[in-house]
């Protein structure tokens, strides 16, 4: 692969990504998360997250409704906890459907083009 | 915390909405904690060059505090944004050389009228000057407008804008044809133009606040022949029909668009014969010694514009074809 093709690379990878980090906060955040373990459940799931993206992510979600928020200041470090609300579990469940079918349809394409 | 930290923070958090400061202070305050804490192993008691360069290491990780404010912020990084981008440099076509031309016109007017010697040196300083200034002030307003619009602009409004409707079908193409639409669009003004160049000669100086310089009488000398008016409203007259004709068929066949142009420099000619041969300005508006500077001026003017009407056109005719 030339220098050019690995840029090209580069920016489709990044673009393929950004969409799936929402995918997978939400479904992530099923079980209540702080921002540092979420970071570290989709880098460990092998989803990359940078985490100047992801914060400001989380309060986008939470805004939209789809995630809530509350501090826990039981432990030594006061942390915030992100859970899935109903409307954000029926978005992921939704977006895990059309993750599905697109898989299904990436496959049958793949399957067809190749010789 | 750390003095680093701190500063991190502090200029994340800077640009924010003052309400929401202390909560995303908090979170990325306990994420670099989490974060130094993880890159420490667990160590029981790590020693401050330890923590120090973890804490470096975190704060290079997270990036450049503006970018992350932004981030946070949400908020659109540019000034026009691409929906609004080509209404903006259609404006800025239109707007910039019509001022261009009336700041030059009206400056050399008012130049020569309150200077009883004209020096050539001093009017095209002060009309250059002028010239720019209006020039910079226009471009200004313009870009303003459309910046705070763009801020303003619902998704609904740019949508619409854009032309993205719900909805649609075929039928509607010829609706929305955007060659058909600026043809429209340049016609409805062009004899917006053709109707205020008519009105000239009427309009009384009084409504632009140089009245005390002719007793309110109109800007064109009232001696002129009424042969030379109705030649002038009769080559307006044609020109508004060759509007009116692309107006109604939504198009600009190279038949109309020639017709236009020979009509526009007809007109040039007939305006430059006018202004050599005699006194077409109201005498009281310019001094002995400077009518005929001013005449020269004036032609100079009419003949930048249609020159650089014939150009414009062209090139439109062009790209629409």
């Amino acid at each position: 692969m030339n220098e050019d093709e690995e840029q090209a690379l580069a920016t489709h990878g990044q673009e393929l990504r950004r969409g799936t980090v929402v995918f997978a906060s939400l479904v992530a955040c099923r079980q209540p998360q702080y921002g540092y373990s979420l970071l570290t459940t989709l880098t460990e799931a092998g989803i990359a997250t940078e985490a100047n993206t992801l914060y400001p992510l989380l309060r986008r979600l939470e805004k939209q409704g789809l995630l809530s928020a509350e501090w826990n200041t039981e432990q030594a470090r006061p942390r915030k906890y992100y859970s899935v609300t109903t409307s954000g579990a029926e978005v992921a469940a939704a977006l895990h459907s059309q993750w599905l079918e697109l898989n299904t349809s990436i496959t049958k394409l793949w399957k067809e083009g190749t010789p | 915390m750390s003095t680093l930290t701190t500063i991190y923070v502090d200029n994340v958090v800077g640009h924010l909405p003052e309400d929401s400061r202390g909560d995303i202070a908090a979170e990325i305050k306990a994420t670099i904690d989490d974060m130094i804490e993880d890159r420490l192993g667990g160590l029981d008691h790590p020693a401050d060059e330890q923590t120090a360069a973890a804490e470096r290491e975190v704060l290079e990780e997270l990036g450049d505090p503006a970018q992350l404010s932004r981030e946070y912020t949400n908020s659109p990084q540019h000034l026009i944004g691409p929906k609004s981008y080509p209404v903006f440099i259609w404006a800025i076509r239109w707007v910039l050389p019509l001022v261009a031309v009336a700041a030059a016109v009206t400056n050399s007017i008012a130049f020569i009228a309150t200077n009883d010697e004209v020096q050539i040196g001093a009017l095209i300083g002060q009309l250059v000057g002028n010239t720019v200034i209006a020039l910079l002030t226009a471009f200004a307003t313009i870009t303003i407008l459309f910046a705070l619009g763009d801020r303003d602009m619902s998704a609904g409004a740019a949508d619409k804008i854009a032309g993205a409707k719900k909805g649609w079908s075929v039928d509607q193409l010829r609706a929305t044809d955007a060659k058909a639409k600026q043809i429209r669009a340049e016609s409805v003004l062009n004899l917006v133009f053709i109707v205020l160049l008519a009105l000239l000669p009427l309009v009384p100086t009084s409504l632009f606040y140089v009245g005390h310089l002719n007793n309110d009488e109109p800007f064109i000398n009232p001696e002129l022949g009424f042969g030379w008016f109705l030649g002038y409203w009769g080559f307006l007259a044609l020109m508004a029909i060759v509007e009116v004709v692309k107006l109604v068929r939504s198009s600009a066949k190279t038949a109309v668009v020639l017709t236009g142009a020979i009509l526009d420099v007809a007109m040039a000619v007939f305006l430059t014969i006018a202004l050599l041969t005699q006194q077409v300005l109201h005498p009281d508006l310019t001094s002995p010694s400077g009518a005929e500077v001013q005449q020269i001026i004036t032609v100079i003017a009419i003949w930048a514009i249609v020159i650089w009407d014939q150009i414009s056109t062209w090139r439109a005719h062009r790209a629409n074809r």
